[in-house]
């Protein structure tokens, strides 16, 4: 596929901080006779005014401190946020890594919730059937497809997730920092899959710390900073510059609000 | 509006039943009997009210217990359903925050999961009448016309709620209260001739009472409503499902902040 994958023109996503945010009805209704507090929430810029286009084929690495807006830009990708500022356009089919096993439920067995998340992921169920035995046998978990997830080790689980997740046989890649598990075997399997992925044109988007992924997966890299994008540009370069932020200042962002999904 | 709830109904029904299925399946996984329980359940409930009030406690109503179960069932689904579908959306609060997903299929499902149970519940219900040598009236054929009513009240009641409790999550314990008022302020356990000509114009305003009656009549009596009378109970069910799924899809694309 030729062309645009990614598009952000001018993005801006705000996150209402609410510090006594009448969580219940009675909290409400007191507050309604009272003169509603002026400071009781303020508004948050995750991403500040962020501009980019990633074409198909590319391969994006997405660094940054935490707080720094990198998870809530997958978001925004994935479709999970509408940004409240600026204009979004994806083109193509969307498969996001960012939490995998969403969906999953403990008591469902590994081949019940791989129907699920299927069919969450935009799967028909004909498609699912197709591919159920390929899941199966990249996940490498033998008898326990058909026992309840809550039985899994957190290691078994990860390799069934990834395993539904990359058959959906997607455009756009999104991936979040959970390369991290399982052990090496199944690791290199997961950097097979993706590297495979590019092999074929995919697109494939990467957020990570590892600066040794990054140099091995990208061939371009954002660089954020406090929610705003301070570089677009070879990995070498993103990565030398994100060192000297974090070498200027040790102090992790001061009481910096949490941002969900960070 | 109406048109994209139907669309999106058709887009993902495969994931709707799924997830349906998948309720009904937590809800009986790991007890012995298994799913059984959605058939022994109401048929044990409908048993020990046949034997208080056929005789322990005696009504001036004959075959007290169905006239009971007529109405007694399709509210057990209403009550059942609504108490599923409130928590629907942020009972799903990973998956929200996690994927996009068109959110109309939580309410859905949980409705649709609960259908199905008040379905197999018609079962034991005609099993019953056939041992009380009630007369199974033919006039059960009718029934598809209330259960349709009654569908899309409940579905238009679970987006309303659902939606606020995303916001104020003690919404779910008030829909409690409301519905235990709901049951006694219907005529459920009583005749609507009970009540005084001059108060019976308060227990008209209940828009569920059309869909009730659609189905004592067809069950107990033996009778069809009159046209007005459907035409009410599937008005009241439109009418709930465009207020409610207006609401809830007004307000869905912030259900990921609050969630």
């Amino acid at each position: 596929m030729n062309g645009l994958a990614v598009q952000f023109t001018d993005v801006v996503q705000r996150f209402r901080l609410i510090h006594e945010r009448p969580d219940t009805l009675r909290e409400f209704v007191a507050g309604l006779h009272q003169r509603p507090k002026r400071t009781t929430y303020h508004d948050f810029e995750a991403v500040k005014h962020v501009s980019f286009q990633i074409s198909h084929g590319a391969r994006v690495g997405i660094i940054g401190r935490n707080g720094s807006g990198k998870s809530t830009l997958l978001k925004i990708i994935a479709g999970v946020y509408k940004p409240s500022a600026g204009q979004v356009k994806v083109f193509g089919s969307i498969a996001p890594l960012i939490e995998l096993g969403a969906g999953f439920h403990h008591e469902l067995t590994g081949r019940e919730n791989i129907v699920i998340n299927g069919l969450l992921l935009g799967l028909s169920k004909r498609q699912i059937r197709g591919l159920e035995q390929q899941i199966i046998d990249f996940a490498e978990i033998g008898e326990f497809i058909d026992a309840p997830v809550k039985q899994y080790s957190s290691g078994m689980y990860m390799r069934v997730a990834f395993a539904v997740a990359t058959a959906v046989d997607p455009d756009i890649l999104l991936v979040d920092e959970i390369l991290a598990v399982g052990d090496a075997g199944f690791r290199a399997k997961c950097f097979d899959r993706i590297a495979s992925f590019h092999e074929r044109g995919k697109t494939i988007i990467l957020v990570s710390h590892d600066s040794g992924q990054i140099r091995e997966f990208c061939d371009r890299v954002l660089l954020l900073h406090r929610g705003e994008l301070i570089a677009d540009t070879s990995p070498e370069e993103a990565l030398a510059r994100y060192d000297e932020l974090t070498a200027h200042s040790h102090v992790l962002v001061a009481p910096g609000p949490v941002v969900p999904g960070t | 509006m109406i048109f994209e709830l139907v669309r999106d109904t058709y887009l993902y029904r495969e994931l709707i039943w799924a997830l349906a299925l998948k309720e009904l399946r937590v809800r009986y996984k790991r007890s012995a009997l298994g799913f059984c329980w959605a058939l022994l359940n109401p048929l044990l409930m409908m048993i020990i009210l046949t034997l208080v009030f056929g005789t322990m406690m005696r009504f001036s109503i004959d075959h007290y217990a169905i006239f009971l179960l007529s109405m007694l069932l399709p509210w057990t689904f209403f009550s059942q359903a609504l108490a599923y579908g409130v928590e629907s959306v942020v009972g799903n609060a990973e998956l929200l925050k996690k994927v996009r997903v068109a959110k109309m299929v939580f309410p859905l499902s949980a409705v649709l999961a609960n259908i199905i149970n008040f379905l197999l519940s018609l079962l034991p219900l005609a099993l019953l009448i056939v041992l009380l040598r009630f007369p199974l009236h033919w006039t059960w054929i009718y029934l598809p016309i209330p259960m349709v009513g009654l569908f899309l009240f409940t579905l238009g009641t679970c987006f309303f709620f659902a939606t606020i409790n995303v916001f104020f999550r003690d919404v779910s314990h008030i829909v409690q209260i409301i519905l235990s008022a709901w049951f006694y302020l219907s005529p459920i356990i009583y005749s609507l001739e009970f009540i005084p000509h001059k108060y019976r114009f308060f227990f008209r305003l209940n828009p569920l009472l059309y869909v009730l009656n659609g189905f004592r009549l067809s069950i107990y009596y033996g009778l069809l409503p009159s046209p007005q009378s459907v035409a009410m109970s599937l008005a009241c069910g439109i009418g709930a499902v465009i207020i409610g799924f207006g609401f809830f899809r007004r307000y869905q694309d912030s259900f990921v902040y609050y969630v």
